[in-house]
């Protein structure tokens, strides 16, 4: 059974506010969606782990030199900069 | 015969009975029009649309040689990557987001003079399946805009459906090129986890993510599979195209080719939609392939495994938008944490916070071996019978979806509800095979009901050769143009 405080909880870790008029809808959704997961635990394990679904391995080249972005590119679509740098200003 | 739209497009313009500018000017036109119905596009191009043409124009007056999808009108999903014109997976929180490079499959196609009319309407960050989720509201079924015109690649389905772009490309992590395709009565290709290049696909499950064509015909998906199905070096998962280009095995007999069908795939399906799968195992046996029904009982549990690790995935993904390199920041916080958690908030709909709330539950400690872990190794499991079921059959033939296209805001309510109408599509995904939706009929409501067809890793041509047949067989039978767009 998923709980508020579960769902705060999750939330802290997601680096999401849920606000008090949304907590017992999410925390509904959330609880039947858990509860829909679980079906996965009748399920009898082959206890084979998984690795990738193409069986691929690390495929390595030549580390080759090339041009990168421009500084002035990058920082486009920035909402703040300041002097070549991402800015977060305070604001209250 | 379903002609191919590319080709007879191609045709007019080599045989200078319309110019690239002409053509392109009327897909424009008809999408003012079509648009205010359809809100297929979110972002119209026509600059870039008509400078290309006009690259294309002067081509055809130097008398050079067009490569097939030379000055071909078409469109793009919103989530991949186009330097200089707005990418926002349809999210608040990428509004106005320009990005500073191309994807590579735009690079490929932009390099060919393909005319990008605009971008398309999407399922926020790709995390639906009726296009509802979308910031800018969802796009119409162009076969009756009551209806949904399924997700999360809603808005090109709509766009090629519609007849205001050729075709387009969209990406698949559960079924987001084939269930639209599937509800708009056209041809959704996924192809094999690996088979084309991801780099510049704005990610939301990496390991289950495809880019890959929708168009109107099979043999158009054959073209532009072959235009993007080559090696990346910048994305590490993919190797390309494996043989052959697949419109040279386009056309070839099925005679003898086994057709799977997993009884599982059948169960729960609507009865309309079963009838269009029975008649179409008929048509299959009059070209002279084997329908061999079997039993993949791992399909069972494909569901659950995957909005855990789809879920999990994307909780990892999307901690990225953080409001400080780009995108939308909120505006007013005390420090970085609360300009995070509030950006985070605000830029976010319901559906995407709820799947990072489910990921960043099934990774947290103390649920990791109950959810995370053991849907990985189900996963394996279910890879394993894909297998094994190729050993017996040459393709798999399955619905695509349980039902027709719903009516708009019927199922947004209940996820739960809306995540069944992916549980024949994401076997696909999990186990990292091609598969394509192809139109097999209507419904009772007259809506088109689709088909999967789907084959082992890198099988792109024994797919699309056995969907080629049937789309053969059955000529204009199973497909119905809509009202809306061009048709020259």
């Amino acid at each position: 059974m998923v709980t508020h405080d579960d769902v705060m909880a999750i939330a802290r870790l997601s680096k999401l506010y849920i606000a008090e008029d949304e907590l017992d809808e999410m925390t509904k959704a959330m609880d039947d969606i858990i509860k829909f997961a679980d079906t996965i635990n009748n399920a009898a394990d082959e206890g084979i782990e998984f690795d990738n679904i193409n069986n691929l391995s690390n495929s390595f080249r030549t580390d080759e030199v090339v041009t990168s972005y421009d500084r002035e590119e990058i920082l486009k679509n920035a909402n703040d900069i300041d002097e070549g740098h991402f800015l977060v200003r305070k604001r209250v | 015969m379903a002609e191919s739209l590319i080709k007879k497009y191609s045709d007019m313009l080599k045989n200078k009975e319309i110019t690239c500018v002409e053509l392109t000017e009327k897909f424009l036109t008809a999408i003012d029009s079509a648009n205010k119905d359809l809100n297929a596009y979110v972002t119209v191009t026509p600059e870039t649309a008509i400078e290309t043409a006009k690259a294309v124009d002067k081509k055809i007056a130097d008398g050079q040689t067009l490569s097939p999808l030379e000055g071909i009108p078409m469109t793009l999903k919103d989530n991949i990557s186009t330097k200089g014109i707005d990418t926002t997976c349809c999210s608040k929180i990428l509004e106005g987001y320009k990005p500073i490079y191309n994807a590579t499959v735009w690079d490929v196609l932009s390099a060919q003079n393909a005319v990008l009319l605009g971008k398309t309407n999407m399922d926020e960050f790709a995390m639906g399946s009726s296009c509802e989720t979308s910031y800018f509201g969802g796009a119409a079924n162009p076969h009756n805009i009551n209806h949904v015109a399924g997700g999360s690649s809603g808005g090109v389905a709509s766009a090629v459906g519609g007849n205001i772009a050729v075709y387009g490309l969209g990406s698949d992590t559960g079924g987001s090129i084939r269930q639209p395709a599937s509800f708009c009565g056209i041809v959704g290709l996924k192809p094999t986890y690996g088979a084309v290049s991801r780099y510049g696909l704005i990610a939301y499950a990496s390991s289950l993510d495809q880019i890959g064509p929708i168009t109107t015909t099979v043999e158009d998906s054959a073209i532009v599979f072959d235009a993007i199905s080559s090696y990346d070096k910048m994305d590490s998962t993919c190797t390309g195209r494996v043989g052959a280009p697949v419109t040279d095995t386009l056309k070839n007999d099925i005679k003898g080719m086994k057709i799977g069908i997993p009884r599982e795939y059948l169960e729960g399906i609507r009865d309309e939609v079963r009838v269009c799968i029975d008649k179409a195992c008929e048509v299959y046996k009059s070209l002279g392939a084997e329908i061999v029904y079997f039993d993949l009982p791992a399909l069972k549990y494909a569901l659950p495994v995957y909005y855990i690790l789809a879920c999990a995935e994307a909780s990892s993904n999307l901690g990225r938008y953080d409001g400080i390199r780009y995108g939308y920041r909120t505006s007013s916080y005390k420090d970085v944490n609360e300009m995070i958690c509030k950006t985070r908030s605000e830029g976010f709909g319901g559906e995407v916070k709820r799947r990072i709330l489910l990921g960043t539950y099934v990774l947290s400690a103390g649920y990791y071996d109950a959810y995370y872990k053991k849907a990985q190794n189900l996963r394996g499991s279910i890879v394993r019978a894909f297998d094994n079921a190729f050993k017996h059959c040459d393709v798999i033939l399955a619905p695509t979806v349980p039902m027709t296209a719903f009516e708009k805001g019927s199922a947004i309510s209940d996820p739960i509800e809306t995540y069944l109408t992916d549980i024949c599509t994401v076997p696909v995904n999990i186990a990292g095979l091609p598969g394509v939706s192809v139109p097999c009929g209507f419904g009772e409501n007259g809506m088109p009901v689709g088909m999967q067809i789907i084959g082992n890793k890198f099988c792109e041509s024994t797919v699309l050769n056995a969907a080629w047949q049937y789309e053969n067989a059955v000529g204009s039978e199973v497909f119905k143009s809509s009202e809306y767009g061009i048709k020259l």
